[in-house]
């Protein structure tokens, strides 16, 4: 395939699902992003056409089906909110597919024997997507970690879709009490590999416990943007071939190239 | 569309537009992809990323922030140099098909005359340059090159003897007196000036509880500055006679027809970008309309008559 700039679309609320207090699940009809995007990619979304809020804000592609992709949006700020008070019927802005991601990362790379999926929290979004095509690979854990209560809507969502799903929660209401590292296995055989999204922390976690595989270790990494289009230089990130822009270098990497110690926390 | 295309035809600082709309420097990646016609429907030219004799990495830590209406950006001209843009810019820049200006850092005297000289070295594939004088002097006191006349006018003489091609100055509105700034780029031989980069600003990080940004400053940029621009395009089209292209907060039709009076020739439009990829089309379309619901002949018709109207005291 070759590479794609992402678009802008209108795109109208179908579904406004609230799952719990802060999570709320947009399933939005928008052909053009859903019938290009791939696991990993994700798009700019704009609530209306004004000029306040100003930017796009970065939501992964969690799932999608027919001329429709649905986003996982936490609440954590003025723009979800806004986003996730979006009543159906209404009309969305969205810029994308964006991105490289676990699919177009690997491109000509054969994917592995077998892949370990880790999210923390809303991390799980383009997870769930990755999980949903992988076609051929075997799937070994798959891991959802969150911190416990407030987050009942995301993880029944997220058990309701992977039957095999192991729940970490770090006050121990929701699955078991543990980190979501606690899932994973001890050591990485070499046809194996993890796939991550979450909270910095836990990704840093991640590349300490697996110190001699970070090859086979693939990140979706968060950073501020602007233009959601490789413009602006705005989103990037230090890595072993410089500086490399989140949005259309990423957001999946792996986490060799990563140069986290040089990553503003 | 609808309209005379062709009426929105001219030719501005030695560049023959299509439209009076030219997308800002900084904002457009040298991706193929958008360099073509189907993504630049309305786009007059392009002005690329800021180019330097040598490659910058950037800035660390946060680069750009979210304002009401507007964002702070301090990405610090990262670019691979000069000869990393011949190899690789340049050949994306040339498939688009429309005109272009290199946008080249106001360095060093030394360095921006070597790099405008390898820039000239082919100069007939490079059909313009804009010298971002928003950089610091090293040479001279630290401060920006643009911040006042003389430093100004000794930046575009510097330039103009390494670069014969048409030379767009774009101006900092920083400067105390950005008009005489203006003067001086005309004095010394620019074709036009870019009125004008980002302005100077800040942010405080309340979850850090520390500016948002390592250098603290940042330039602000987006529909927040465009009454700010406004002003300085009025003043800085009253003091010189080469064309003025107004740049800052540009997001519709509307806002490049007031600069348009205001005595722009055209306009650059820059953040708005990332919010609406067919904005330039929009703005061509409506400024179509504008000019033919008002019975003006061509776009050159409605450059400067705010101001004719103003001075000739029509009121009504
Ligand atoms: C590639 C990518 C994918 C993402 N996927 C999801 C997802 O599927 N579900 C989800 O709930 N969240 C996701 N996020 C995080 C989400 O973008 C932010 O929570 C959101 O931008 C916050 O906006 P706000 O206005 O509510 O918060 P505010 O803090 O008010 O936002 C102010 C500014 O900071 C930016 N910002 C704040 N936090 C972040 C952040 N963590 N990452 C990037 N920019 C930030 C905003 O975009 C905005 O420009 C993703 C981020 C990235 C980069
Ligand atoms: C992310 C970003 C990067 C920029 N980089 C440059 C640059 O390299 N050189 C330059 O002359 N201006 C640069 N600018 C300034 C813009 O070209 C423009 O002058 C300014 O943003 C005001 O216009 P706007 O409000 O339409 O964005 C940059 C602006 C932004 C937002
Ligand atoms: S957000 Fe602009 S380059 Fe990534």
């Amino acid at each position: 395939m070759t590479h794609r700039a992402p678009r802008d679309f209108p795109a109208e609320v179908v579904e406004n699902l609230r799952l719990d207090g802060k999570t709320t699940a947009l399933v939005l009809r928008c052909p053009g992003v859903a019938s290009t995007a791939e696991p990993g990619q994700f798009v700019m979304l704009r609530a209306g056409t004004g000029n306040d809020p100003f930017l796009g804000r970065p939501l992964a592609v969690a799932d999608l089906s027919g001329d429709r992709f649905t986003v996982l949006c936490r609440t954590v700020g003025r723009g979800t909110e806004l986003l996730s008070s979006t009543p159906a019927g209404a009309e969305l802005t969205v810029r994308g597919p964006v991105g490289t991601g676990f699919w177009s990362a690997r491109r000509g790379v054969p994917l592995p024997k077998t892949v370990h999926l880790v999210g923390g929290g809303v991390g799980m979004a383009p997870l769930l997507f990755a999980l949903r095509r992988l076609d051929g690979t075997a799937v070994g854990r798959v891991i959802l970690g969150v911190a416990g209560q407030g987050w009942e809507g995301l993880t029944r969502w997220a058990g309701e879709r992977i039957p095999s799903l192991d729940l970490y929660s770090q006050d121990g209401t929701l699955g078991r009490r543990g980190l979501a590292l606690d899932g994973l296995p001890e050591g990485l055989p070499d046809e194996e590999e993890i796939w991550a999204c979450g909270p910095e922390g836990m990704l840093r976690a991640l590349t300490k416990r697996y110190p001699g595989d970070l090859g086979r270790i693939r990140v979706a990494l968060e950073s501020r943007m602007a233009c959601g289009m490789g413009g602006c230089l705005g989103c990037v990130l230090p890595t072993t071939s410089g500086n490399r822009r989140v949005c259309s270098d990423g957001p999946v990497f792996t986490a060799e190239e990563v140069l986290w110690d040089d990553r503003s926390a | 569309m609808t309209g005379r295309p062709d009426l929105m035809a001219s030719t501005v600082g030695g560049l023959p537009l299509s439209s009076p709309v030219v997308i800002a420097s900084g904002v457009w990646p040298y991706d193929p992809a958008l360099w073509t016609a189907d993504r630049l429907e309305g786009v007059g030219a392009l002005s690329t990323k800021a180019v330097s004799l040598a490659p910058r990495a950037g800035n660390l830590g946060t680069r750009v922030w979210e304002t009401p209406c507007g964002m702070l950006n301090s990405i610090g001209l990262q670019n691979g140099g000069v000869r990393d843009f011949m190899e690789r810019g340049l050949p994306v820049a040339e498939s688009a098909g429309r005109p272009f200006l290199v946008n080249v850092v106001m360095e060093s005297e030394g360095e921006v005359s070597e790099c405008l000289a390898i820039l000239g070295g082919q100069r007939e594939r490079i059909p313009a340059v804009e010298l971002n004088v928003s950089c610091p002097n090293v040479d001279g006191d630290g401060m920006a090159w643009g911040m006042t006349a003389r430093s100004t006018a000794k930046a575009v003489a510097v330039a103009r003897r390494s670069w014969d091609g048409p030379l767009w100055v774009k101006l900092t509105p920083q400067a105390p007196d950005l008009a005489g700034a203006a003067r001086a780029a005309e004095a010394e031989g620019a074709d036009a000036v870019v009125c004008g980069n980002t302005w100077l600003a800040m942010a405080m990080d309340l979850q850090k509880r520390r500016p948002a940004f390592q250098r603290v400053v940042a330039g602000l940029s987006g529909p927040a500055v465009f009454p700010l621009a406004l002003r300085t395009v009025w003043e800085v089209c009253g003091a010189v006679s080469i064309p003025v292209i107004g740049c800052g907060g540009v997001a519709s039709w509307e806002d490049a027809a007031a600069m348009l009076l205001a005595g722009a020739s055209a306009v650059e439009v820059g953040s708005a970008l990332f919010t609406d990829f067919d904005l330039p089309r929009k703005i061509a379309d409506g400024l179509m309309k504008y000019t033919a619901a008002a019975g003006i002949e061509s776009l050159s018709g409605l450059v400067g008559l705010g101001r004719k109207n103003h001075e000739g005291g029509e009121r009504r």
